[in-house]
């Protein structure tokens, strides 16, 4: 530790007085918190994050019908929103400057005292087990394949372009390709990879903060199985209401 | 000395919250008037290298936390803006191994850069934020 | 296949349409608007949506869906009330069963016009539909319904204008279901769409079909007064007591969707369901009261009610007032409903930062010029109709 060092902790008080009040303050916090959990029937967290994470959400092993299943686990307080994931999709699937297959939203939960914390929300198609996107095709120009599970518009050729589908998504992952004249969406770059021999989606390629994590969810030595079947994880998907049964999760780890 | 501990007080209230960025206020809480030559200048540093976008205020490091411009310049930081950005070790590697933010920013000084992404990571949407913002300042101006 | 036409056309009898320059003009004028609709259409699907249309990825239906719902509705409304009369031989429904079959396929017509520019590579409908049937799609269901309702209905005019009553009333019966089947199936496209609040649910197939029985009863009265006012007809004591009789039927109508309305209102803003409940508001007392006080309640309900009660139906210019408004007010429930129902983003309240908590959407002059092109489309083939059926009169049996 050179004086520079010395002088900044010094001004920033990391001496022994303050280590004591901040040991004081967390004691407090943690008892605070136990006591509001008490009167919330719970532990605060497991009340903030069950609600979403088990109603509809969370995988349970066994309920996994493809294989691969492919599936993106998303460790979303990693994000950064740097967007090279989107710049990667754009690249890779030839997507035009008016639509996308995958974005970033940004959430923001209020702090104490108007201080506020940001969460960047990757979304994407969740490829569910029942999407209503595919029941309402007229034409059956988009299914889930039955092997892979992933929900793509396999025979572009039959689109006519009622727009139903965009408006049955749950999680507004459809877009109408004018140049294609089609609905587009993301395919887990089945298309332009997977189907290749690549092992992984050009979104999660690019990401330098290990966000999205794709993988097989019914192999069990598969990241994205032990990503979502680890101890003290908090799991949850979007929209789980609407009964689509998505295979996007969140973690909290 | 005893502005010091003060000072240093102030510092450890304010960063056990995260860092706000809503910083259009030019001074501080106590209506002090924010000095560039003592504080470092106003206008957010955002770095768009190696990943978008990031943001550094010499505001809350400086007027709110205390530092005064020796603590990191110049051996933490060169004092020309965006010349770390120019480095091939500006990277969070670098930075877990107690290079540039991370001198301070190692879990003990302050929170660790490891946590709070966000608080710094404001990326694509944030800095779009900010130059809208400031657009629309320059036209209100 | 002179003779053949002249079975359908009537050379003789019934009524001379009125022959003026006016007339003419107007003729000239909606098949120019007509045409122009279809341009700005053909136009559309060419650049594509993305630049001529106001629709978007939040709101990929516009409000040429809201128009294709609203003929449609009329359709098979009209289809209902001519089956009334000479399916089930309600006598007092017999004089305008022709001319309600007639427009019924007019309407449809228009109504297809309208949506082949909305559906945006329509013409792989065609294969598609065959090649790809996709049993559990309700919109596969409704395309292909109306699509054999079209032409079982044009059957049954031609079975009914050669005198062939027998087959023409069976055809009928064949036509009001499956038109009911379509319509509900219509319905069904929204309703059935988890995650979208504002629609879902049994509602929307039932409040469809009672919507049809109601735009039949308003349109068939509308259409009616119309002609005979155009062409300087004197109407027949059976004709008006025709029209009494559609008019009580109107007025239980619309009572029953005053019901629809207010429950339906009811339903949204108690127990603030997510979704359904900042639609609702937004209709009482947001960015679409206007269209919900004025148009739906005011247009669409209240004053023609009170018009058509305080008369009881007999006067036959009040009855005309009516329908008009009834009419106007019916196409902003359709806009409402098709509009309203894509506003509230998919993830609304999840507190994000730079993210529509409602969406917007407002029709293009390209929308709204396919718009007018097939109300004109519409009202140029009333015109042509009840000059070459020579007023659609329906001989006593």
């Amino acid at each position: 530790m050179n004086d520079k060092d010395v002088q900044r902790r010094e001004a920033l008080g990391t001496d022994r007085r303050q280590e004591i009040s901040l040991l004081e303050r967390r004691a407090l916090l943690k008892l605070g918190f136990a006591i509001t959990g008490v009167f919330l029937g719970g532990s605060v967290l497991s009340l903030v994050s069950e609600r979403r994470a088990d109603a509809a959400g969370a995988p349970a092993i066994g309920g996994y019908p493809y294989n691969p299943h492919y599936t993106m686990v998303i460790r979303e307080r990693h994000c950064i929103d740097c967007e090279l994931c989107k710049e990667a999709c754009v690249k890779t699937n030839g997507v035009p400057a008016y639509g996308y297959r995958t974005t970033i939203l940004e959430k923001r939960r209020a702090l104490e005292e108007g201080k506020f914390e940001t969460t960047f929300m990757p979304v994407l198609c969740n490829h569910c087990n029942k999407p209503p996107c595919v029941r309402v095709c007229p034409t059956t120009a988009t299914w889930k394949d039955k092997t892979t599970g992933i929900v793509g518009i396999y025979r572009p050729s039959l689109c006519i372009g009622c727009k139903t589908c965009m408006t049955a998504c749950p999680y507004n992952a459809r877009y109408f390709n004018e140049e294609r004249r089609t609905i587009d969406k993301c395919d887990f770059c089945f298309a332009s990879r997977l189907s290749k021999g690549e092992k992984t989606t050009a979104c999660a390629a690019a990401c330098p903060a290990d966000v999205r994590v794709f993988g097989n969810l019914a192999d069990p030595g598969d990241r994205v199985y032990r990503l979502l079947h680890a101890p003290e994880t908090m799991i949850w998907v979007l929209r789980p209401e609407t009964g689509a049964v998505p295979n996007v999760f969140y973690v909290n780890t | 000395m005893r502005i010091w501990l003060e000072m240093s007080i102030f510092a450890m209230a304010l960063l056990l919250q995260p860092l706000s960025h809503a910083a259009d206020k030019g001074g501080n809480q106590a209506g002090e008037p924010y000095d560039e030559d003592t504080y470092g200048p106003q206008a957010p540093t955002v770095w768009v290298k190696p990943v978008k976008s990031v943001i550094f205020e010499h505001r809350v490091h400086t007027m709110d936390a205390g530092l005064d411009c020796g603590s990191c310049h110049d051996d933490l930081f060169e004092m020309s803006s965006g010349a770390a950005a120019e480095k091939d070790d500006f990277t969070m590697a670098a930075i877990y191994k107690g290079k540039y933010c991370g001198s301070c920013h190692d879990g003990s000084t302050v929170y660790n850069a490891n946590t709070r992404c966000t608080t710094c990571h404001i990326g694509v949407r944030g800095h779009q934020r900010l130059e809208r913002a400031q657009a629309e300042k320059g036209r209100a101006k | 296949m002179n003779t053949h036409l002249a079975g359908i056309f009537p050379r003789t009898g019934g009524l001379e349409a009125r022959r003026s320059t006016t007339l003419t003009l107007t003729l000239a004028f909606l098949a120019l608007l007509a045409v122009a609709g279809i341009v700005a259409g053909i136009h559309s699907l060419v650049v594509g949506h993305e630049h001529t249309f106001g629709v978007s990825r939040g709101v990929p239906w516009g409000i040429l869906i809201a128009t294709y719902v609203f003929f449609v509705v009329i359709s098979t409304g009209l289809c209902i009330v001519s089956s009334i009369g000479h399916v089930f031989g309600f006598k007092e429904f017999m004089p305008i069963a022709k001319r309600a079959v007639f427009l019924s396929i007019v309407n449809i017509s228009a109504g297809f016009l309208v949506i082949a520019f909305e559906i945006e590579s329509s013409w792989r409908m065609v294969v598609g539909n065959v090649v790809g049937a996709n049993l559990t799609s309700n919109i596969w269901w409704m395309g292909t319904l109306y699509g054999f309702y079209l032409v079982l209905m044009v059957v049954e005019f031609v079975m009914l204008q050669r005198g062939r009553h027998g087959l023409a009333s069976a055809c009928g019966l064949a036509v009001l279901l499956t038109g009911i089947a379509a319509n509900s199936n219509l319905g069904a496209v929204f309703g059935l769409l988890n995650g979208q609040w504002f629609w879902q649910g049994p509602y929307m197939p039932i409040y469809f079909v009672t919507s049809a029985a109601t735009s039949g009863a308003v349109a068939i009265i509308f259409y009616t007064v119309l002609a005979y006012k155009v062409n300087g007809w004197q109407m027949s004591e059976a004709m008006k007591q025709s029209l009494h009789s559609i008019a009580k039927l109107a007025v239980l109508m619309l009572a029953i969707i005053v019901f629809f309305t207010f429950w339906r209102t009811v339903a949204g803003v108690t127990g603030s369901a997510p979704g359904r409940h900042e639609a609702l508001l937004s209709l009482l007392n947001g960015p679409y009261r206007f269209n919900f006080w004025a148009g739906e309640v005011l247009l669409g309900l209240v004053l023609p009610l009170a018009l058509l009660l305080v008369t009881r139906g007999r006067n036959v210019n009040v009855l005309f007032v009516a329908t008009i408004i009834a009419m106007v007010g019916m196409f902003f429930m359709r806009y409402d409903l098709v509009i309203l129902g894509q506003l509230v983003p998919p993830y609304h309240g999840m507190g994000l930062v730079d993210y529509p908590e409602f969406y917007t959407y407002s029709p293009t002059l390209h929308e709204q010029l396919v718009v007018v092109g097939g109300a004109a489309f519409c009202g140029l083939f009333f015109l042509l109709g009840e000059r070459f059926f020579r007023g659609h009169l329906v001989d006593s049996h």
